[in-house]
């Protein structure tokens, strides 16, 4: 085995013992919440009654600003990983938050406390500026977030959020693999439910607005 | 090994004028458009609906564009809860009956386009099926 086959054996034992201990951690969420997670009937939302409060991480976002736990307070997030290569899936769900976000807008409520944020857990790649052009396209109100591989891992973790980098030496176009589902997390920082896909704006936004009206209740 | 040998120009030729490959019709494609992306991007992702109109399986072996660098068959796949994209190095087409290339399912992966590519624009894409059928496609630019 040369120096490079090894080096890029290591880096890929790595990441898939990174992403069996993502899925222990998300076994972990699951049995957690097990007796209070509810899933609705439409099976695209699952709603975490007694939400997770997220620890500290430390992330940049696309103006080089810092994007951190503080960051995600007093907003609700949606929050989906992905990276900018990704020709298929990225764009067609950036393309429907940004669809759900307009219909979020024209409620009553309106949508000054939300926020929609794009994780790339491919940083080797995806630079600020690049990043910013891209969550441009699709709304500029998007964020576009990474930063270094440990607090990727960090905010994934904690979500459950499965990903796998498999960078390859000379190879530009490595594959990346990424959770599918959205985040939303409320403004005070806590896991709060998960849309799983096929995703679609409509379901987003309704949905969006229940959650935001029971939570609304629960606090008063 | 010889390639003009007279059993190869049979081959050749029997292939050519094999019914199912001439038949311009035995295939056709619907809605075929492509995703436009961030300015900048270079990777694209193509969708279309296939028809094979005969009876008997035709086979999607490649397909290929002058507007790109390099054009491939891709699936996207869900495993573990995570989206990855496999190469699929040919589809079969069931007789009468339709494939949808859809987001989060088949597509053309569209790698390094030669011009950006804006909404409106066309763009032909060649769609390569066993047997040397050649079907010419417009594929639209979409938002």
């Amino acid at each position: 085995m040369n120096k490079i086959s090894l080096k890029f054996s290591i880096l890929i034992t790595s990441v898939v013992l990174a992403a069996t201990l993502a899925g222990v951690w998300l076994a972990e969420i699951y049995r957690e919440h097990e007796s209070r997670a509810m899933l609705l009937p439409d099976r695209v939302i699952t709603l975490f009654p007694d939400p997770k409060p997220l620890t500290a991480f430390a992330l940049t976002d696309h103006k080089n600003r810092v994007f951190d736990l503080a960051s995600l307070k007093g907003k609700w997030s949606f929050l989906f990983f992905g990276f900018t290569h990704c020709p298929d899936v990225c764009p067609t769900t950036l393309a429907v938050l940004a669809r759900a976000r307009d219909n979020i807008a024209k409620n009553t409520v309106g949508a000054e406390d939300i926020q929609f944020v794009f994780i790339s857990v491919d940083p080797n790649r995806d630079t600020a500026s690049k990043l910013g052009q891209y969550v441009d396209y699709f709304d500029t109100t998007f964020l576009g977030v990474t930063g270094d591989n440990a607090q990727i891992a960090n905010l994934a973790g904690q979500l459950g959020a499965a990903y796998q980098v498999a960078i390859t030496p000379g190879i530009e176009n490595y594959p990346v693999y990424h959770s599918t589902a959205v985040f939303l997390l409320d403004p005070r920082a806590r896991y709060h439910a998960v849309f799983t896909p096929p995703h679609d704006a409509e379901t987003i936004s309704k949905r969006f607005k229940v959650v935001r009206e029971l939570e609304a209740g629960n606090a008063t | 090994m010889r390639w003009r040998h007279p059993v190869f120009v049979c081959l050749i030729l029997a292939l050519t004028l094999d019914p199912a490959a001439s038949e311009e019709a035995g295939v056709s494609v619907r809605d075929a458009w492509i995703r436009e992306t961030p300015p900048g991007m270079t990777m694209m992702a193509g969708y279309m609906e296939l028809r094979n109109n005969t009876s008997r399986p035709q086979v999607l072996v490649a397909a290929s564009s002058s507007g790109f660098e390099t054009v491939m068959i891709h699936r996207t796949i869900v495993k573990d809860g995570m989206a990855g994209m496999v190469h699929a190095s040919q589809i079969e087409l069931t007789p009468n009956a339709s494939l949808i290339f859809a987001p989060g399912g088949y597509h053309l992966m569209l790698m390094n386009p030669k011009r950006t590519l804006r909404a409106g624009d066309p763009v032909v894409i060649n769609l390569e099926f066993r047997g040397g059928l050649v079907l010419r496609v417009a594929f639209e630019v979409r938002k």
